[in-house]
């Protein structure tokens, strides 16, 4: 069992406080994903649970066992790195096996296990290599080999993929998928792509400022965004915000935004006319209307990407981003319909950020 | 034709200006040079003759100095020997203490690190010749002053503090993520030291070790103050015994310091690659 729970923990270098108070378990297995802006102190959690930062305050347990004060070597835990961090005087078989040489390990074993990592991550023509000959996908791969010798209890990965090219990334975050498919080790990954995090994790933790803002699935987190920073960090391109008023007429209730525009809502239960929002939509929810439609908008721009088209258009006062499937007739300076999908529009408290709960499950009771 | 760049006028003055100071300061550094190698091949008589290369130009004074056939020349071997014994000591153990220096300064961050290697080298305001009697004194508290450990001591004193702070620009160099990586991979920062920051610091640790070599190879005042006995110079303390005297046998002066000086130019030559590497490697700050 390789379970890791943060509790209260806590961070400060001198007097600025980076970390406040994060707890959270992750279970044995898990592929957990750390994802948020720069700065929003992912990185550095990790690197309190590798030991490589001293921890102010809280505890950080891994298989139970308390581990503030336990040195890295003695985790057991492996580390793959932005940089790859390679030994550039070894070749990738010394690189790998380095840390069983460190043990004085029988040198039968290190060769095995070495062979094994490398059969795994097709590395076996590269042993004898240095890591200034290979190519950055290898010399990741190489990291990523060195780690799997190891056999750790937690595999953590610090934003692993930052300096390989598109193409490549997509490439390797199946990899990593398929290996801990395979290996089932747990794992916790800091990334601050939120495609690789909504690809790759089993559950995500989305950081800013220090703070979890929500841990959930993917595809929860995408559904249910807890706050407004959530809704709008998750999903690409990011969710339209539009704030304004709720507007209850005769028991048809909108979201009216300035500029005019009357945005729909799935029902009006727990909302009173006038109270403030903030109206959430993903492009992907918004479809170019036939007749009539609820909000009218200018084309501005039109970016067709060959399988969706997206179409920037000012709606009232407010930009709004649309994706719609294949191609489009529209063009810059048409007047078009917006039709909104009722059951993914999000409200959210202007002033706090937070969810307005139950808006969907009272939709869903209303509709019923 | 080098490349395909016209020779526009601005060019040939360009290029005109840097021959017209590169060739002063050739013949300047190469003259003294050259009148060396013309006396070494002259004979006694001939020697001073202002001729630019000598009528019969001989290898007897070679003879004579191999065959410490002198009495300047007594102990040639022997002190050509401690001269070697000494540059290597003060060589190595230069070596050894600034690499150690600079692990602990730059890779162990050690409290006080950076505070120590200022004021080492804010030992190099003073002058070495002004330090000369205070080391005299000092190596004679220590009951060392008629061994070549007073020296090898005094040079490696003397040496140090640059080989330290060019060792640690260089160590700053090195990525903090291999630190990182062994340190999770399980080793100690013996382990780290050895396996790790050494390998990758050679160029470095070459070029400062040739330094303190050099360093050590040239020098004089201290070699004089601190060494005693003939047997114990150094060569070029004898060397410098030759002008004590108005008829001094120059050739053979001459020939001596031409042979002294071809150790030092073979190291350098062997390991030019790294001097410049080594030794700028933390010159600029990036």
């Amino acid at each position: 069992m390789a379970a890791v729970s943060f509790r209260q923990v806590e961070k400060t270098f001198g007097s600025t406080s980076v970390i406040h108070g994060i707890s959270f378990d992750i279970a044995d297995g898990e592929f957990t994903v750390l994802v948020g802006p720069s700065g929003c102190g992912k990185s550095t959690l990790l690197r309190m649970l590798a030991g490589l930062e001293e921890i102010t305050a809280g505890t950080i347990a891994i298989d139970g066992k308390v581990v503030n004060d336990v040195e890295s070597k003695d985790r057991d835990i492996a580390m793959v790195f932005q940089s790859y961090a390679l030994y550039p005087h070894m070749t990738v078989a010394e690189n790998m096996g380095f840390s069983l040489r460190l043990r004085k390990a029988d040198p039968k074993l290190t060769a095995d296990r070495v062979a094994q990592a490398a059969k795994i991550l097709n590395l076996e023509s590269y042993l004898q290599r240095y890591p200034r000959e290979l190519s950055g996908g290898q010399r990741q791969r190489v990291a990523m080999g060195r780690a799997i010798v190891r056999d750790p209890k937690v595999f953590l990965f610090d934003e692993p993929l930052s300096n390989l090219d598109a193409k490549l990334r997509v490439a390797m975050r199946a990899e990593i998928k398929a290996l801990h498919q395979r290996l089932k080790t747990t794992t916790v990954y800091v990334t601050h792509d939120q495609v690789e995090a909504m690809t790759m994790a089993d559950r995500i933790v989305v950081m800013h400022d220090g703070r979890i803002e929500q841990i959930g699935t993917p595809l929860e987190l995408y559904d249910h965004p807890a706050n407004l920073f959530v809704a709008q960090f998750i999903g690409s391109p990011a969710m339209n915000v539009v704030e304004g008023r709720v507007r209850v007429r005769e028991g048809a209730g909108w979201v009216e935004a300035d500029g005019g525009a009357r945005w729909p809502l799935p029902s009006t239960e727990g909302l009173s006319d006038g109270q403030a929002v903030a109206y959430g939509v993903r492009p992907e929810h918004l479809a170019l209307a036939r007749g009539e439609a609820p909000v009218t908008a200018e084309v501005i721009v039109v970016e067709p990407t060959g399988a969706e088209t997206e179409l920037l258009v000012e709606a009232g006062a407010a930009q709004i981003l649309v994706v719609c499937h294949g191609r489009t007739e529209a063009r810059p300076g048409d007047r078009i319909g917006l039709d909104v999908d009722r059951a993914a529009v999000h409200l959210f408290d202007p002033a706090s950020g937070q969810a307005l709960t139950g808006l969907h499950e009272r939709a869903t009771a209303a509709a019923a | 034709m080098s490349g395909t760049r016209r020779w526009t006028r601005r060019r040939i003055l360009d290029e005109g200006r840097l021959i017209l100071i590169a060739i002063p300061v050739l013949l300047w550094t190469l003259i003294p040079i050259y009148h060396l190698f013309l006396f070494s091949i002259s004979s006694k008589d001939s020697a001073t003759s202002g001729r630019l290369w000598p009528k019969e130009p001989t290898l007897q004074n070679f003879d004579f100095v191999f065959g410490e056939k002198h009495f300047y020349l007594n102990h040639f071997w022997l002190q050509l020997w401690n001269s070697l014994l000494i540059a290597v000591a003060v060589g190595a153990i230069s070596l050894f203490v600034a690499t150690a220096a600079a692990f602990a300064i730059s890779r162990l961050k050690v409290r006080g690190g950076r505070t120590v290697m200022n004021l080492a080298l804010f030992t190099y305001f003073i002058p070495a010749a002004f330090l000369a009697v205070p080391m005299y004194k000092t190596m004679g508290n220590y009951g060392i002053l008629n061994s070549q450990w007073a020296l090898i001591l005094a040079m490696v004193t003397i040496a140090s503090p640059y080989c330290i702070w060019v060792l640690k620009q260089a160590a700053d160099k090195l990525p903090w993520e291999l630190d990182e990586a062994a340190r999770i991979d399980g080793a100690s920062p013996l382990q780290l030291f050895r396996l790790v920051f050494l390998p990758l610091m050679v160029p470095s640790l070459v070029a400062v070790g040739t330094y303190a070599l050099l360093l050590a190879w040239n020098e004089y005042l201290y070699a004089f103050l601190l060494l005693s006995n003939d047997r114990s110079f150094t060569l070029s303390v004898a060397l410098g015994a030759f002008l004590s005297a108005d008829d001094s046998p120059w050739e053979l002066l001459m020939a001596t310091g031409l042979i002294y000086a071809l150790p030092p130019a073979a190291i350098y030559y062997a390991f030019r690659r790294y001097m410049v590497g080594g030794l700028t490697a933390g010159a600029v700050k990036s």
